[in-house]
């Protein structure tokens, strides 16, 4: 059987930095971004080009989720940037499997050269921190009084009348509190949820390809073929979230004051 | 003792979303056959509502390949 490691092989030796697979593979799938955005571009006129199309559509579905999320499109507008390059690098990342020679590529050690980038947490729990965190300097900038008094809630000490207001402000003020947990648990379960579809992915196809000689060759199409799937999927699951959080931040500050 | 833990977790673990899955998608399939023009949009937001609550199982199953694996 293949050997199955959670954790990232290294590739590369820059002096004492280790670069790891899932590194060279990011890099890549950002050239490969930059290299599919000149073509589109290039392309693009009056009269559309097939991949034309096919962009402008995906511009079209995410600008209508985000209307509907934030509820001006000129808003929406602000935020369509940051959200679909988040769903093209996730998107490009699941399938990286899908790309021709990867696999083949091996380093001096044994390793595979390229990885998916998506089956290192490192790199699912960064896209969901800066998901999160850019959630809340948005919020930030919107209104920052509002936005602190969600979370440490002191308005209910003011209006203390008789002695179970009182009561009501200490559990009020331990709520809050516990939504400083849930915006916490909120980067863990997004990058979870990626990270942990990707691998079972991988992990079905490692152990299917593994098992004897004759697995080796057609039997891992259906399972390669879930797997892209779910890569699919969970790529706009992703960008949808991330969209629902921001949006439940933003209209949270712009409402509390 | 390892395998088994892990076993159990992946088992008992994906009970919960397998009944959240069917509940969806029988849901879903009732609210297409009564409305057929809504069915794109039922489609979509059941994908997505799926893979939210698959989420479970897949914590279950990165636990389990914690338990195997990292030692």
């Amino acid at each position: 059987m293949t050997e199955i490691s959670l954790a990232p092989e290294p590739a590369l030796e820059l002096g004492h930095f280790a670069i790891s697979n899932t590194m060279t593979a990011t890099v890549l799938t950002t050239l490969l971004i930059i290299v599919l955005a000149i073509f589109v571009r290039r392309g693009a006129g009056i009269v559309p080009s097939r991949a034309q199309v096919l962009f402008e559509s995906f511009f079209t579905f995410f600008l209508d989720q985000i209307t509907m999320a934030v509820g001006s499109e000129k808003k929406a507008r602000q935020l369509v940037p940051i959200i679909m390059t988040f769903f093209t690098f996730i998107f490009i990342s699941n399938l990286f499997i899908l790309l021709p020679f990867v696999s083949v590529l091996v380093t001096g050690e044994g390793f595979p050269f390229l990885r998916t980038p998506t089956t290192d947490y490192s790199m699912t729990i960064a896209l969901a921190f800066m998901i999160i965190a850019g959630s809340h300097v948005m919020a930030l900038f919107i209104s920052p009084l509002g936005h602190v008094s969600n979370f440490i809630r002191l308005k209910g000490f003011l209006k203390i009348r008789k002695p179970m207001d009182f009561l009501m402000a200490i559990i009020d003020f331990f709520l809050g509190i516990l939504e400083v947990v849930s915006e916490v648990a909120k980067v863990f379960s997004l990058a979870t949820r990626l990270f942990g579809n990707i691998v079972a992915g991988e992990v079905v196809i490692a152990i299917v390809v593994g098992l004897m000689f004759a697995t080796k060759f057609i039997v891992p199409i259906p399972f390669i073929v879930i797997a892209s799937f779910a890569g699919v999927v969970q790529a706009f699951v992703f960008t949808l979230l991330s969209l629902l959080f921001m949006s439940m931040n933003i209209r949270h500050a712009s409402h509390s004051h | 003792m390892k395998m088994l833990a892990a076993a159990l977790v992946m088992g008992v673990g994906s009970i919960g979303p397998a009944l959240g899955e069917a509940h969806v998608a029988g849901k879903a399939l009732e609210g297409m056959s009564r409305n057929p023009e809504m069915s794109d949009k039922l489609f979509t937001n059941m994908i997505v509502a799926m893979a939210i609550i698959e989420s479970v199982a897949i914590y279950c199953f990165v636990i389990a390949l914690i338990i195997l694996f990292v030692s």
